[in-house]
């Protein structure tokens, strides 16, 4: 089977070079033949790749210890889903999956645009093949998923034991078709910028795979945030990990295109600026990439260091090289059609948060990149971490949070301050009244107060505009208040969805204040009887427990867990040791409320004495994070549905096609 | 504004009166404690200043649990009650582990320009874009008519008069 794996990477290979030359060519000469010749191309290689996956996982389910990557990342006593998962557990799996979801995309795109797009698509299909070619050449030739071993092993090393997680079952997987997922504006926007032909359907064609991309890429972050929190044991979520760092500045860069676009096909203005977001992110995807893989920058989540960076960094600088060439040759004819009317206006608020954005991914990646540059000028290596980040990135973050607060209230080309200032009344008195809660509660933290009272201010704002939104279509159809609002939202999906995406991201700020800034602990050694308090809270230890699974060894304490006199539940950290003989690992346990959680870990156990080093956190609000993460999820999910400006956009594009096809 | 908005958008008395209230509280006692945050000691800020080394995780040793970091946060203990000052525990740490072991670039020398730079890129560009958004304000508007090239225009006089149908017909369809 390994060798039949093999066999279709290289055929693989061939096809998707071939789909790169024939697609080009095709494009130069105006053979139809050969761009077709292309796009089934496209669809051989997912079926070779598909076929070479279906290959590892028969060798990782079949345990072909005999295989270099099985015998690494897979063991007898794994269970079949982290079986499965393996997949993407090392570094030559992880590139075949990330081919095999690149490849899948690009089939789609040739499967949706057979009959429209056919002026951008020879391109596109050159663009989306080059990169699957660069990614086969390193599954093919770098790491290889296949190599055989010199010898046959009784047993795997096996699967690292913080791998074997459900959320690590999709966090790669999601993390990954965001960051594949942004090769697709990529490729309509160098087919538009190559062909000239720039007018706004490159745009509004991908405009939904940006979302989706975008979608992927933050549902991937939030896992990754869930995963450390319910699996590293240090109470938290984001560490300012330059991987975790890597994934968060294509998605900001996303997030600025995504408004800045609207100026675009509101306005016919700034785009270049899109062009350039639109090339940027896809760039940083490829850099988060490196990063992770190259071993440049330390990490915990590092592949194995292998000699791909070098070749990473070439690739990395080729397609900056073309890309930002053809940006600079188009630029004449990418002038603006019109230009704002007003400083006061929802556009300038936009590009307002697009200079947050790119501003707040500028300063992650310069604090991600600042160790090479210390060390490359003082010859002195040093720490970019917590600290650091969170003292740049939270005023940017409140700023942002304003933002968010005065631009669905801004009308667009030229507001009235005296229309403005009555919009904003309402709202503005809540945050006061917010701030002024807060104040009554007790709160003197001055980050907590600004934070609570934007995010106040914010859910206001938004509300309104659902409510104004919804009177406004009452008085014009005579609907009931609830199916104006319902027939609001139907016919104005970006709209809308955006909005709850905004409501998603001001929840998700809500449970990073409260659980950073309130955060307690406690930790105590405990005998069997004894009690440890944090907050409203007090463990007593019960027990010690055991258990065995044919994977790992498990000891934990058993906590009673009390609020006041009320008994609330049982929780039971511990630690698992895994037979496959890597360290122990921490297991968790969670009190989980609205409130707060009570987050809890064991760090030390003498089971002769039945004694237990307990740790305990208690994180406020902390749910919220989760909460608005789905907000978001739902409203981006929302946002992504066509409405009727959508169809209506589609009927024009394909109308436009066909007529200038007669013509 | 329909009129209705704009009355339930008129403040109600309580609200100025509970500000009053809540900043009289504060003026009152503006340094006093927090009642739901207690401020870090200083072995939790020193904790925070420096990154466990124990190749895990990337985690300050405030938040890191493995051994080593136990064995820091001790060291640290020993040298706050042997009267040492935050400062001092901290550089003895770097003395012995290296700069790495600090979890941020000091704000002296080469390093300070990892904090000013991101905040001197937002600056400068947010008051070029100012400057642009002004002018653009004030100047004339741009011609609307097709753009400069023949390469930026995509639809040719045909194509403008077919999408000029369409937009005519979906309008009248509503």
């Amino acid at each position: 089977m390994a060798e039949f794996g093999t066999l279709c990477l290289y055929l693989a290979l061939a096809a998707s070079g071939w789909a790169v030359i024939s697609s080009y060519n095709g494009w130069r000469a105006g053979l139809g033949e050969l761009v077709l010749s292309a796009e089934r191309a496209v669809y051989a290689t997912w079926a070779l790749v598909f076929l070479a996956v279906i290959s590892l996982e028969y060798c990782l389910f079949t345990d072909q210890f005999g295989l270099e990557y099985v015998a690494s990342y897979s063991n007898r006593a794994l269970p079949g889903i982290y079986k499965f998962t393996a997949l993407w557990g090392g570094q030559a799996g992880s590139l075949l999956f990330w081919e095999l979801i690149l490849v899948s995309y690009a089939s789609l795109i040739v499967l949706t645009n057979r009959r429209r797009n056919r002026a951008l698509l020879p391109l596109v299909v050159t663009t989306l093949s080059f990169v699957s070619t660069f990614f086969l050449a390193l599954v093919n030739f770098m790491a290889r998923p296949f190599v055989r071993l010199d010898f046959i092993r009784e047993d795997g090393i096996g699967l690292n034991p913080q791998l074997q997680n459900p959320f690590m079952a999709i966090h790669p997987p999601c993390l990954y078709l965001g960051y594949v997922g942004l090769t697709l504006p990529f490729a309509f926007a160098i087919a538009a910028l190559a062909t000239g032909r720039l007018d706004d359907i490159w745009f509004r064609t991908t405009r939904r795979w940006t979302i989706l991309s975008w979608f992927f890429l933050g549902t991937g972050i939030l896992l990754g945030g869930w995963w450390a929190y319910v699996e590293l044991g240090w109470g938290g979520y984001w560490a300012w990990d330059p991987v975790e760092n890597a994934s968060l500045i294509p998605w900001l860069a996303c997030t600025a295109f995504l408004h800045s676009v609207m100026i675009e096909e509101r306005k016919k203005m700034l785009r270049v600026w899109n062009l350039s977001l639109v090339i940027m992110s896809f760039l940083l995807a490829i850099l988060g990439t490196f990063i992770t893989r190259s071993g440049v920058i330390s990490s915990v989540h590092s592949f194995t260091k292998s000699d791909i960076g070098p070749v990473f960094a070439g690739f990395l600088g080729f397609c900056t090289l073309v890309s930002v060439g053809l940006l600079l040759y188009r630029v004449p004819d990418l002038k603006s059609e019109h230009r704002l009317d007003s400083f006061v206006s929802r556009e300038s608020t936009f590009l307002f948060n697009n200079l947050l954005l790119v501003g707040a991914a500028f300063a992650v990646l310069w604090g991600t990149l600042f160790p090479i540059l210390s060390e490359a000028v003082r010859g002195v290596k040093i720490t970019v971490g917590p600290p650091f980040f969170n003292e740049i990135i939270v005023p940017i973050a409140l700023a942002l949070v304003t933002l968010a607060g005065i631009c669905p209230v801004i009308a667009w080309r030229r507001a009235s301050p005296r229309k403005l200032l009555e919009k904003i009344q309402v709202p503005f008195w809540a945050l006061l009244g917010g701030v002024a809660a807060l104040l009554v509660a007790g709160v003197r933290d001055v980050y907590a107060i600004v934070s609570f009272g934007l995010a106040v201010f914010v859910i206001s704002t938004t509300l309104m505009e659902f409510v104004w939104g919804a009177r406004s279509r009452q008085r014009v159809t005579g609907q009931r208040f609830g199916r104006a609002l319902l027939s609001l939202v139907d016919r104005n999906k970006r709209r809308y969805g955006g909005f709850v995406v905004h409501l998603g991201f001001i929840l998700i700020v809500i449970g990073v204040t409260g659980s950073s800034v309130f955060r307690q602990e406690a930790t105590a050694s405990l005998k069997r009887g004894e009690s440890l308090a944090v907050g409203r809270y007090r463990m007593v230890l019960e027990d010690m427990e055991a258990r065995d699974s044919p994977n790992a060894e498990f000891m934990g304490a058993r906590l009673a867990i009390f609020a006041g006199e009320r008994r609330v539940g049982t929780l039971v950290p511990g630690q698992n040791f895994y037979k496959a003989g890597q360290n122990p690992s921490t297991e968790v346990a969670i009190h989980y409320t609205l409130r707060d959680d009570l987050y809890t870990i064991m760090t030390g156990f003498d089971p002769q004495q039945g004694r237990a080093t307990v740790k305990a956190y208690l994180n406020p609000l902390i749910n919220w994070i989760w909460i608005g993460g789905g907000v978001l999820i739902l409203g981006a999910w929302f946002a992504m549905l066509p409405d009727i400006r959508d169809r209506r956009r589609d009927a024009e594009a394909r109308l436009l096609e066909v007529e200038s096809r007669a013509a | 504004m329909p009129p209705e908005i704009a009355a339930t958008a008129r403040p109600s008395p309580i609200l100025p009166r509970s500000l009053g209230l809540a900043l009289a509280l504060f003026l009152a006692n503006p340094g006093a404690r927090d009642a739901l945050a207690a401020p870090p000691t200083a072995q939790q800020q020193i904790e925070s200043r420096l990154m466990c080394y124990c190749g895990c995780s990337d985690l300050t040793v405030r938040v890191c649990t493995c051994g080593t970091a136990d064995a820091i946060r001790g060291e640290i203990a020993t040298r706050l009650s042997g009267g040492e000052t935050p400062d001092q525990v901290v550089a003895a740490f770097v003395a012995q582990y290296g700069e790495q072991i600090r979890s941020a670039p000091t704000k002296t020398g080469f390093d300070l320009v990892a904090w000013i730079t991101p905040f001197a890129v937002l600056i400068l560009a947010g008051s070029a874009l100012a400057m642009t958004v002004r002018r653009w304000g004030t100047a004339r508007p741009a011609p609307t008519t097709a753009p400069a090239s023949p390469n930026a225009a995509a639809a040719t006089p045909e194509e403008r008069r077919a999408l000029e149908r369409v937009r005519r017909e979906m309008r009248e369809q509503g």
